[in-house]
This record gives C-alpha cells, sequence and structure tokens, in this order.
C-alpha cells in the first residue's frame, strides 16, 4: 500500500471541501471493505479523509421515522430499542452480516458503500470490469457461483453483499444524501444500480457527496417477518441468496407485503411484483410459491449458478412461511 | 503415593528454561494433572511463534509472485522497487547470492531463485527486503516482471479423461484374488467419487525469520513439523554442517501437514540473509497460503464393490487418480484402507497422479487415507442400501479377522466394539431404513457411520532426562508441537511412570540442538517419542535404585532423598527408542469409527451436522483431555472436508478465485455441534510400552463418509462429489 | 473542534519538500531535492514526515507514537510495541485472530488503521490477566482445553470475553453465533463454547 496522506476532521463542510479539492481522496468510515481492499492493491487512494468523527451517530425518532446517521455502526443500529421493536426485519439482517468484530465497526454509509466480492474483482491480475473497465468479466465464463441472476449485463454479473441493504431496501427506506449543491433524498431502491456498461460505478453518489443519514418510517412490518440467509456455512459467509419477508397479516389476509432478495443482483433487489400479488390474499404455501415463481421472471442464470434459479423462489416461500408463522 | 519433598519452592514455578529468547512463563496458576502444560503460555499470549522474537535490526521480506501459470521469466524491472524508501535489496534469480546445493542443473525440488523457469502461476520469483513490512510490501507492488507465456494444464478433471495428458503410476497396482471380481458378484456398486483441492491452512500464517552471521553460522525460528528436518534441509541446501545451523519453533501455529518440508520461500529468506547479512522475516499472506506451502490434491475414484445376496462382499476394486505437479512429484496413501479393511478375497487398487501446472501438493491431516475413506465408506454404504441391509450390520458382517493384504494378524483391533458404543451413542436406533422417512420441521433427519484407520507406527527417536535433586525432571527432545498437546503427552508418561507431579516436568521441544526426533506426522509422535520417554524414566528409575542400594538406602527411597545422599545435583540420561522387532509380525493400525447425525433444509439444501459421535480405537490414552481434543478437532475438520472446503481454481488463468478465509469456507463455530468422543481405551500389546496409538489421523480420516452416508439417509441423494454444498443438493 | 486535526495531516514527502525551507539551505535545486526523495537521499529526514503523531494507550499504558499512516493497529502491536499475543491470521478481517478490544469493543485490529485509534483505549491479550492471576476466561480456556495449537487462542479469548460483556452468551446457540468471527482451524469449538458457557453461568464482572 502506498504511504497514504490522512486527514481527520470533525466537520461535515470541512470533509466535504477536502473531498471535493482532491479526486485521488476517498472518505474512510470503519474501513473495513476499504482497508481490505487497499491491502490488495484494488482500491488506491492517495489520500484518505478520517470522518469517523463527524456527528452523524445518532439514531432519532422524528414524526415516526427514523433517522439514522450515516456512521451508526452496524451493531449499534441492530442494538437499538426502536430498531428491534420496530424493525426487527432489519435487526436481523444486521446480525446475520459479518461478525461481531466487523460489525462494531462497520458503518450504516460504509455497509452501503462496500463493493462486491467477486473473486474476480479481488484479484488485480484477473479481467473485471468494475475494477478496470474494459478488461473483461471474468464470471461471465467463470466461476459464477456466487453471481447474479438478475440485472446483470454483458459487463458484470456481480452482486452487492450487503444483508442491511436487503432489509432497508424492503423496509422502504430513504438515503439523505449531502454535497456542496446541498441535501438531496433518494430512496433507498435507487441509491444502488444496476451494472449495465458502466460497472465500475456502484450507486448513484456522486463525487464529492456524503451520505448523511438513512430515514425508515415506521410502517408495521414488525410482527410477521424474517430474514432468511442461504449460505455456505452457517455463519461468517456471504450469502448464496437472502431472503427479507414482512407481511401484514389483517383477518387472515396480507393486507402488505415487503420482499426483497440478497445475492441475487448487483443491488438489493426488491421483489415489487411479487409484494404486489400478495396484497389480499391468504398466506398459504401456494400463494407464496406463486409469488415466489413471479419473482423469478426475468432471472438468467450463468451456468455455476443455475442453482439459484431454484433456490431463491425456494428461499422466498421458505421466508414467507416463517414469516407468517411468527407471533 | 510418595510425597514430594520440595526443596526450592520458586524454581518449580518456570516451565520454560530461559535461553536465547524464549520464553518465561509463570506458573503461578496451579494447573489440573491433565491440563495443557503451555496452556498459560497459550492464554496469555506469551507463547511465542515464529514471527515473534524480536532480533535487532530485523528486516522484512515480502514475496512478489508470478502472474502467469508456465513460461519463462524475461526480465525483471526492480528499479522503481530499489528506490523506495527503505528498501535494501531485491532479491531474485538475477542477483541470488551462491546456494552450493543449487548448482547442479535441474532436478527436483524447486530451487528457488536458480530458474527462470515458472512452473505455476503464484509461484515466489523474487523478494524484497525492507525496514519495515510496510515499505516491503509497497516495494514488492513495484516490481515488473515481464514473461514469456507458454501453454498450460491445471484441470485436473479433463486431464483424467484426456490420453494426452501424462499420468504417473502413484503406487504399484495391487491385486489379491481376481481382478474386478465385482463385475460379476450377485449385487454390484460401481461409483465414481470426486474431491477438489483443500487447502491446510493452519491459522499460522507460514514464514520464517532467517538470521545467517559470519562464519556460516544460521539460526532460524521456524514454523515445523520438524526442527531436524528443517536442520538438514538447510544444511543441504547451503552445504553447511548442521552444527551451524540452530533452527528454533517451540510454537508452532498449527500444521496438519503443511510443515513437514521447508519450502523454497524458506530457503529464499535465508538466502536474503545471508546477502545483506541481516536478520530477514518473512510471513507470506493469507492468499499465499494456497500456492507455497502445498494442499490436499484433488481426486477422482472409481470404486466397484461387489457382495453377495446375503451382503458377504466378494470384490473390491479401487481405481484413484490424484494430483501432483510438473516440477516435483506426490503421491499418497488414497488407495491403502481398501487392501486390508473389508473381508474380501479379491481386491485390486490402482493410484495414478497427474502432474499439473500447479503448485505442489504435501500430505495433509489423514493423508491420502482421509481421500479414500470418502470413496470406499461411501460405496460401502451405497451396497448396504442395495443389499437394504443396515450399514451397521453390513460392516460388522464384513469385518475382517486379520489383515488380508498382509497375511498377518492386527496387534490390536476392536471395531466391533467401537461399532456397539457409537451406536447406541448417537440413537443409531431412530435411524430409518428408507431414506428420506425422517421429517424434523422443515428439516430431514439422516444418520450416517463411517469408518477410519491409519497405520500406526513407532520410530526413531532420542530423549534426554536429567533428573535433579530439587525434585525436577527435565525431559528434552527434538520433537515438536504442532497442536496435539506433545509436550503434555510426554509429561504425562514420564509423570506416571515416576511418580513425579505434572508441574515438576519441563518437556523441552521445538530446538535442533536437543536429542534427535523425528518430524511430527503419520500419527507417530506420542508413539516414538513417547517410547523414549519411557526408556529414559524406566533407566533413571533403575539408577535412582541402584544409587538407593549403594548407599544402603530403603529401596522405597525418594529420588530426591537418594541424589542427596549421593551429593548429586542431577542425573541424566539419554535414550533412543527403536522401531519394536515384533511389529513385523502384525499389522498395527488406529481405528477410529464415526458417527453423525445430519439435518438436511428440504427447501433450501443447507445440510448442517447436528450431531457427533467419533470413537477411537487407538489403543491406550495417555492424555485423556488432549486425545479429547484431538479427536474434536478432527470432527471439525471433517465436517469441512464433507460440506465446506474447496479451492477453486480458474483453470483459464491457473489462479485460485477463493484464496482467502471468506470465500474459502472452514467450519467456524456456528458450524460445530456438540461432539462425543468415546475411546475404546485398551492398550495395543505390541506397538510400544505405553500401548498407546495415534489418532491425529483417525481422528479426521472417514468423517465426511459419515456425512455423505447421513445426507443419503436423510434425502435419497447420493452426492459423491465434495463438499456437499446446498446446490448439489438441490440440483441431485 | 471545526477544522482539519492539525495533529493528524500527514504530507507525501514530496509535498514536504516542496514547501520546506531546510532543504533549500543545503543550497540544492528544488528539481535536484525532489530526486534526492525519490531516491531516498534524504531517508531520515523523509521519514519523519512521513509519519503522523498517534496517541493512544494501550493495556493503560500511554504511547506517543509516530507512524506511518498505512500501519494497521495490528502491525503496530506486534511490529513496533511488540504485543505479540494478538495475531495475525488472515490479515484481512476474515478470522478474528486479532481480535482486541477498543473503547471495550471488540474489533478486528488488522483491518483498523493505527492513526484512526487516536485517543482510544486498547486492550489486547496481554492486559487481560491481572498481574499472575489469570482472568476467569483465560483460566476456563485451560480447563476446558478451548485449544489445540493456541494461535487463534488470544483473539478467541478476547472476543469471548466481548461476547459476555456484551449480553450474548445466553445459550451454546447465540455463544456458537457471536463467536462465529474467530477461526479455530484445529477445532476446538465445542470446548471453547463450554469455557464461555461456565464464565458467564459464573456471574460477576468479567
Amino acid at each position: 500500500m502506498i504511504n497514504f496522506q490522512y486527514l481527520r476532521t470533525t466537520a461535515v463542510k470541512t470533509a466535504l471541501n477536502l473531498i471535493v479539492k482532491d479526486p485521488k481522496a476517498v472518505f474512510i468510515a470503519g474501513g473495513t471493505n476499504l482497508i481490505d481492499l487497499m491491502k490488495r492493491g484494488v482500491a488506491t487512494p492517495e489520500k484518505l479523509i478520517d470522518i469517523n468523527h463527524l456527528p452523524l451517530k445518532d439514531i432519532e425518532l422524528v414524526n415516526n421515522v427514523l433517522q439514522v446517521g450515516a456512521l451508526t455502526s452496524n451493531t449499534a443500529l441492530a442494538e437499538h430499542i426502536t430498531v428491534k421493536q420496530q424493525f426487527p426485519l432489519l435487526m436481523l439482517a444486521l446480525q446475520s452480516g459479518a461478525s461481531a468484530q466487523l460489525r462494531n465497526v462497520a458503518t450504516v454509509g460504509g455497509n452501503m458503500m462496500q463493493r462486491t466480492r467477486c473473486g474476480y474483482f479481488y484479484d488485480i491480475t484477473m479481467p473485471c470490469n468494475k475494477r478496470e473497465p474494459g478488461s473483461g468479466c471474468g464470471a461471465i465464463n467463470g466461476y459464477n457461483r456466487m453471481h447474479a441472476i438478475f440485472g446483470t449485463s454483458e459487463s458484470c454479473i456481480a452482486v452487492h453483499p450487503s444483508d442491511m441493504c436487503v432489509a432497508l431496501v424492503a423496509l422502504g427506506a430513504q438515503v439523505v444524501i449531502l454535497g456542496h449543491k446541498g441535501e438531496r433524498k433518494i430512496n433507498f431502491s435507487d441509491f444502488h444500480r444496476l451494472p449495465g456498461t458502466t460497472p465500475e460505478t456502484d450507486n448513484n453518489l456522486r463525487k464529492g457527496e456524503l451520505i448523511t443519514k438513512i430515514q425508515i418510517p415506521i410502517n408495521g412490518f414488525n410482527q410477521n417477518y424474517h430474514y432468511l440467509k442461504v449460505r455456505d456455512r452457517s455463519s461468517y459467509a456471504f450469502a448464496l441468496v437472502s431472503v427479507a419477508a414482512a407481511l401484514i397479516i389483517k383477518n387472515g389476509l396480507i393486507s402488505d407485503a415487503r420482499l426483497a432478495m440478497g445475492g441475487v443482483a448487483h443491488k438489493p433487489w426488491r421483489l415489487t411484483s411479487s409484494e404486489d400479488f400478495l396484497k389480499g390474499k391468504a398466506g398459504t404455501t401456494a400463494n407464496f410459491e406463486a409469488a415466489a415463481q413471479l419473482a423469478m421472471k426475468d432471472a438468467k442464470s450463468f451456468g455455476e449458478n443455475d442453482f439459484k434459479l431454484k433456490l431463491a423462489p425456494n428461499a422466498i416461500v421458505e421466508a414467507l412461511t416463517i414469516a407468517k408463522s411468527k407471533s | 503415593m510418595e510425597k514430594l519433598l520440595l526443596t526450592d519452592e520458586t524454581s518449580m514455578n518456570q516451565v520454560f528454561t530461559e535461553k536465547d529468547g524464549y520464553n518465561h512463563v509463570s506458573f503461578l496458576d496451579a494447573i489440573d494433572e491433565n491440563d495443557r502444560v503451555d496452556g498459560v503460555a497459550k492464554v496469555t499470549g506469551k507463547a511465542k511463534y515464529f514471527a515473534e522474537y524480536q532480533l535487532p535490526g530485523l528486516t522484512y521480506g515480502v514475496l512478489v509472485t508470478s502472474t502467469i501459470t508456465k513460461g519463462k521469466i524475461v526480465d525483471i524491472d526492480t528499479k522503481a522497487a530499489k528506490n523506495a524508501p527503505g528498501v535494501l535489496d531485491v532479491l531474485s534469480h538475477m542477483n541470488k547470492p551462491a546456494v552450493a546445493g543449487y548448482e547442479q542443473e535441474g532436478g527436483s525440488p524447486m530451487k528457488i531463485f536458480y530458474t527462470d523457469q515458472i512452473f505455476y502461476n503464484g509461484q515466489p520469483i523474487a523478494l524484497v527486503v525492507a525496514n519495515t513490512f510496510e515499505r516491503a510490501t509497497y516495494a514488492a507492488s513495484l516490481v515488473k516482471v515481464s514473461y514469456h507465456k507458454e501453454a498450460f494444464n491445471t484441470d485436473f478433471k479433463s486431464s483424467i479423461k484426456d490420453e494426452k495428458v501424462k499420468k504417473l503410476q502413484g503406487q504399484p497396482p495391487y491385486k489379491r484374488g481376481m481382478e474386478d471380481a465385482y463385475k460379476t458378484a450377485e449385487v454390484k456398486v460401481e461409483q465414481v467419487y470426486t474431491m477438489p483441492v483443500e487447502t491446510h491452512n493452519p491459522m499460522e500464517l507460514h514464514g520464517i525469520i532467517a538470521d545467517w552471521r559470519t562464519n556460516d553460522q544460521v539460526t532460524v525460528y521456524a514454523k515445523t513439523q520438524g526442527v531436524k528436518a528443517t536442520q538438514n534441509t538447510i544444511a543441504n541446501v547451503f552445504k553447511i554442517p548442521v552444527e551451524n545451523i540452530q533452527v528454533n519453533s517451540e510454537f508452532v501455529g498449527g500444521g496438519f501437514g503443511m510443515a513437514l518440508r521447508t519450502w523454497p520461500l524458506e530457503i529464499a529468506t535465508i538466502m536474503a540473509s545471508k546477502q545483506l547479512k541481516k536478520p530477514v522475516k518473512l510471513v507470506i499472506t493469507r492468499d499465499q497460503m494456497f500456492t507455497m506451502v502445498g494442499n490436499r490434491p484433488a481426486a477422482y475414484q472409481k470404486i466397484g464393490l461387489g457382495a453377495t445376496k446375503e451382503g458377504k462382499i466378494t470384490g473390491i476394486t479401487h481405481i484413484a487418480f490424484g494430483q501432483s505437479a510438473t516440477y516435483e512429484n506426490f503421491t499418497e496413501g488414497v488407495v491403502n484402507m481398501t487392501k486390508f479393511m473389508y473381508d474380501s478375497e479379491n481386491v485390486n487398487t490402482n493410484y495414478y497422479v497427474i502432474p499439473l501446472d500447479m503448485g505442489v501438493p504435501i500430505w495433509m491431516r489423514g493423508p491420502g487415507e482421509a481421500t479414500g475413506a470418502f470413496a470406499l465408506e461411501s460405496a460401502i454404504d451405497e451396497m448396504a442400501h442395495a443389499l437394504n441391509m443396515d450399514p451397521l450390520d453390513f460392516r460388522i458382517k464384513n469385518d475382517p479377522e486379520k489383515d488380508l493384504a498382509q497375511n498377518r494378524p492386527f496387534s490390536s483391533k476392536y471395531i466391533k466394539e467401537a461399532y456397539r458404543l457409537g451406536a447406541e451413542q448417537i440413537g443409531w436406533k431412530n435411524r430409518k431404513m428408507i431414506p428420506g422417512s425422517l421429517i424434523d420441521g422443515s428439516w430431514q433427519v439422516g444418520y450416517g457411520v463411517s469408518i477410519g484407520v491409519f497405520n500406526a507406527s513407532r520410530g526413531r527417536a532420542s530423549v534426554k532426562g536429567i533428573l535433579k535433586a530439587d525434585g525436577t525432571l527435565v525431559l528434552q527432545s527434538a520433537t515438536s508441537d504442532i497442536g496435539p498437546g506433545t509436550g503434555t503427552g510426554m509429561t504425562l508418561i514420564a509423570s506416571r511412570l515416576l511418580n513425579i507431579p505434572v508441574d515438576k516436568i519441563v518437556f523441552e521441544l521445538g530446538d535442533s540442538s536437543l536429542p534427535p526426533a523425528p518430524s511430527q506426522g503419520g500419527s507417530a509422535t506420542l508413539s516414538t517419542v513417547g517410547s523414549a520417554v519411557n526408556d529414559v524414566c524406566v533407566s533413571l528409575k533403575s539408577t535412582i535404585a541402584e544409587l538407593a542400594a549403594n548407599s544402603n538406602m530403603d529401596a522405597h527411597a525418594h529420588f530426591t532423598e537418594v541424589l542427596k545422599k549421593n551429593n548429586l545435583p542431577m542425573i541424566e540420561v539419554t535414550k533412543q527408542s527403536q522401531a519394536n522387532a515384533e511389529a513385523k509380525n502384525y499389522s498395527m493400525y488406529s481405528f477410529s469409527i464415526h458417527f453423525v447425525q445430519v439435518k438436511v433444509h428440504q427447501l433450501t439444501g443447507v445440510v448442517k451436522v447436528s450431531k457427533v459421535v467419533s470413537v477411537g480405537d487407538s489403543g491406550k490414552i495417555v492424555s485423556p483431555k488432549t486425545a479429547r481434543s484431538q479427536m474434536v478437532g478432527g470432527a471439525v475438520g471433517g465436517i469441512g472436508m464433507a460440506l465446506m472446503e474447496e479451492a477453486l481454481l480458474d483453470n483459464r488463468y491457473g489462479r485460485y478465485i477463493n484464496n482467502n478465509f471468506a470465500d474459502y469456507h472452514v467450519p467456524v463455530h456456528a458450524d460445530v455441534p456438540e461432539i462425543d468422543v468415546i475411546f475404546i481405551d485398551k492398550a495395543d500389546p505390541i506397538i510400544n510400552p505405553m500401548g498407546a496409538k495415534g489418532m491425529g489421523e483417525i481422528a479426521l480420516i472417514g468423517f465426511a463418509g459419515a456425512v455423505a452416508n447421513a445426507v443419503f439417509n436423510a434425502t435419497g441423494k447420493r452426492i459423491r462429489s465434495l463438499p456437499i454444498t446446498p446446490d448439489k443438493i438441490l440440483q441431485a | 473542534m471545526d477544522e482539519i486535526d492539525s495533529h493528524a495531516q500527514g504530507d507525501t514527502r514530496r509535498d514536504f519538500l516542496k514547501k520546506t525551507s531546510l532543504f533549500t539551505a543545503l543550497s540544492l535545486t528544488p528539481v535536484t531535492i525532489l530526486k534526492a526523495a525519490d531516491q531516498k537521499v534524504d531517508e531520515r529526514f523523509a521519514e519523519l514526515f512521513e509519519k503522523i503523531p498517534l496517541n493512544f494507550t494501550v493495556n493503560n499504558k500511554a504511547y506517543q507514537l509516530n507512524v506511518e499512516p498505512r500501519v494497521t493497529l495490528l502491525d503496530l502491536l506486534r511490529e513496533e510495541l511488540h504485543l505479540t499475543g494478538t495475531k495475525k491470521g488472515c490479515d484481512h478481517g476474515q478470522c478474528g485472530a486479532c481480535t482486541v478490544h477498543v473503547d471495550g469493543k471488540r474489533v478486528n485490529s488488522c483491518l483498523s488503521l493505527a492513526v484512526m485509534n487516536e485517543g482510544r483505549n486498547i486492550t489486547t491479550i496481554e492486559g487481560l490477566a491481572k498481574g499472575d492471576e489469570l482472568h476467569p476466561m483465560q483460566r476456563a480456556f485451560i480447563k476446558h482445553d478451548g485449544f489445540q495449537c493456541g494461535y487463534c487462542t488470544p483473539g478467541q479469548i478476547m472476543s469471548a470475553v466481548a461476547c459476555i460483556r456484551e449480553g450474548h452468551a445466553n445459550s451454546k446457540e447465540e455463544i456458537r453465533e457471536y463467536m462465529s468471527g474467530n477461526i479455530c482451524r484445529c477445532g476446538a469449538y465445542p470446548h471453547i463454547v463450554e469455557a464461555i458457557q461456565e464464565v458467564k453461568e459464573k456471574g460477576g464482572t468479567i
């Protein structure tokens, strides 16, 4: 790793000034992904701006919307009383990610900004359009067991590795972003993007902008919910497929549903057509299976990950079944 | 029980002698007799592993590795690296120091920095040395290498059937009775079982500190399973006298076989130290652990099994293919157990290796046998199913009374008892004969059993014993402890023979200046070194008795009194254990029976090992606590082998794509249920005075087969390709 | 504080040389200076300015250091402070061998830049025992034989202590989940879980 310059500030404004001035500068928060990438030569920033001391760690409930500072650690968020009570789906997702040590350090903003775990992305000698645009994709005709089945392009089939983001997209969160032109707000589902022809760009955060907050509206999805993570070992592993499922059941019928998947796309993959299908229906296995089939409509696999075409709908059915059986 | 007279309390509190930077650990926390003698050192962080010795002027090496798979190095541009801050030198084949043992052309093993040939991707080709680790790491990234590329082959699977790919005979073909007798049997099973490359990946990263001093004296702090072997290798490579080489390796952070040889990267570091006249430390990275220090080779095995309708095995055929490297060969005992494990008149085996453009493999825990056992024990289960027999009944029916391959009796074997005890403990009676018929919520439940076996032996080792008038005993041997608890076992043997409490006994190891002992491998340390400890203690006891008689003392007088009466501060004796003469009349093996219960999720294909009972038939248990840990550890390794371990190499590039602990999965806490361990604990009358046989290998061998058999029992799906991941269950 | 932390500014050597007057006193032209810098002629000077100050506490001992920003907390502990109880197992946050407590929380020291720990309190395995008296978790690990080779052990123990302090040691299942960030290749897991459960059940402050 080069001996980069290191700067620390306690003011958001200063942080933004610093990043705008220098194209080779990046923010560092928890650092659990960035330092890893730097050690492997995948990220080569010449200047790190340590934002851990910015005042962005508060969690507060304002008008039935939970405002989560972007520097909140994954642990702090998972253990927060409002999250436990109102967003247990998010709590489960957070707890299934990484390890206790990493969650203590990793932040909400950093979790959103983490990069794919694709093996070709991580090895700087291999082709990867995300790391080195134009170099090709090693995964499409290579080992793609962990890779995407939705929203892929000819240049990239990588997946976003987060669990937290899957729950947040299901819960309809919003992202508050601060830049020089002021604050803007985007839907969580619009934050990450699909690879298209520019897989090097993971999300819609612009250069010089900073995620300051996540907002999650209280929505009643705290009774019938489940986060199912299917992986190669019982813990401390990335998802083959994960499902965030939440239902509101009234008089035996599903009045509202939320469904999203992880490990299947370049972004957390919300399943709105399946959600719509379930509304007004009974929580039967047949309906869950139909919702799962609907979710698979545009799925496309690449050989090693063919099994996801079966695993994904099965996981949806299992997550919905467990969600329904709660309380 | 005799009471010990303690003369000097304070000196008793030292477990390790103070010497040349060695640890000095207080033992104020008295330990239980069966606790590890180095427990305090390990839980306090005071145990020093090779990379933790602080030498004045220490420098740091970082390797540059090839990014092509086969070809020649055209040029190595080190200008930028050499100009980077703190860099002392960049060593490669272009500027290496003279190494006498490498001067001859060609041959094996690979002569690092003495060739411009690239044999595999990730091969070390240059070593950057700088005054800090960070600077060396950065400078290594500045080294620019140009290559002349050649076509290569790393594809094991397609090579098996490709006639153009060379196959070497890994072991002479074996035949007893009729060849391929299974083909004409009343009931037959004929299947292919495959396994991927696995990596040892002990938690401690490999490397070495080399300190080459004037007059060709060199001290190394190594991670090795054999300090004498390391010493000899260095002597051979650098052509300097063995006495000039000091190898220290007191604590080793796991090995599982990968530290059974001195790797090229270690030689490179010694070269650098020689060149720079400074101590150089090299600690390789986790991804380099996949390419530079061996692996368990992939395997393709065909098993043919024939039986009568009544369930008597009539023929076994086992044809195995393993993998090797182009620049060095490697073979292991893949087909060994097939020759004697079951009572069959007709057995034939063959084993080939395919040299590929990959790093050379090395024995990994339960070497060869673990690979073979997965195939054979799966096939045995398949046959039991075909016969509609309980696999336990089928196994017991075909349990041989003697070793038919060698035509001689087993020195001891209590397999039937082991089957019975294990079956009772796991609740075998709950197993359903019809696969897929036991359901627990969303999960299917199944039971499986398998056997493990490994050669039990006793080699040659020397131990020196120093019995002191202060009531302490020091034992010394240049053996190693990579984790099983060598010092603890030896201390217990001596404690019982001489009736000295364990905290008054020090067992020194991991130092090449001590009396010679073989490397720690093949489950032989306790038998080999323990026999010498036994002989030392017996000798000390008789010397004390003699001294007592000569000075008219009571025959039961305590040794401290005898020594004092004779004005002796200490007596010492060195004994060498020998291979046992009687042993040639017997087949000596350790056995294990693994029982597992698995749960398989019906929708996601996730497999969880939910119960384990491992029964060890390995003679008398010397050190119950560490022995149990060995068996538990083997089961955990077995869970990894069965369910998750697989090093994936992209044959287009010749590079591993999951060369890290996030993507190469080994079991974590959440994967491991409670594990019951049962020991038969009956002395083997032949092997050694303790009656103890080794267990490091049998703890793992067979385990993966038990899991695969349990998965079949749970689901009716027979997975013949390890690891058994959710995708395979879903697609079966 | 609204400004950039003045103690936390590292300049690259070139930046420093461009603005320093020290070297002009040596009557060299700027080009020559820069060239000299690239060729590490004035390594000793350069080294000083590639480092930035770090003040923190390790095992109740205050340190005032100058470190390169790229040095991880793990490497600083092991190579500079010679606190080698904290182990390097993967260097990428994938094994837990490097677990230490930072302000009471367990973290992977391999993924933390040392300079990011300004003002923090670090506890390593060497700081867990009180003098010659082992911490109850250390004692329990010995009793239950919660290790073999011992290399992952300091990380396991630091993690185990935190696991109880966090309130995540209420069942074997919970312990297993919350200890899964610490890999043990020797496979001592069941014994580690027993040790943690025993310490937890004994109660008291740990």
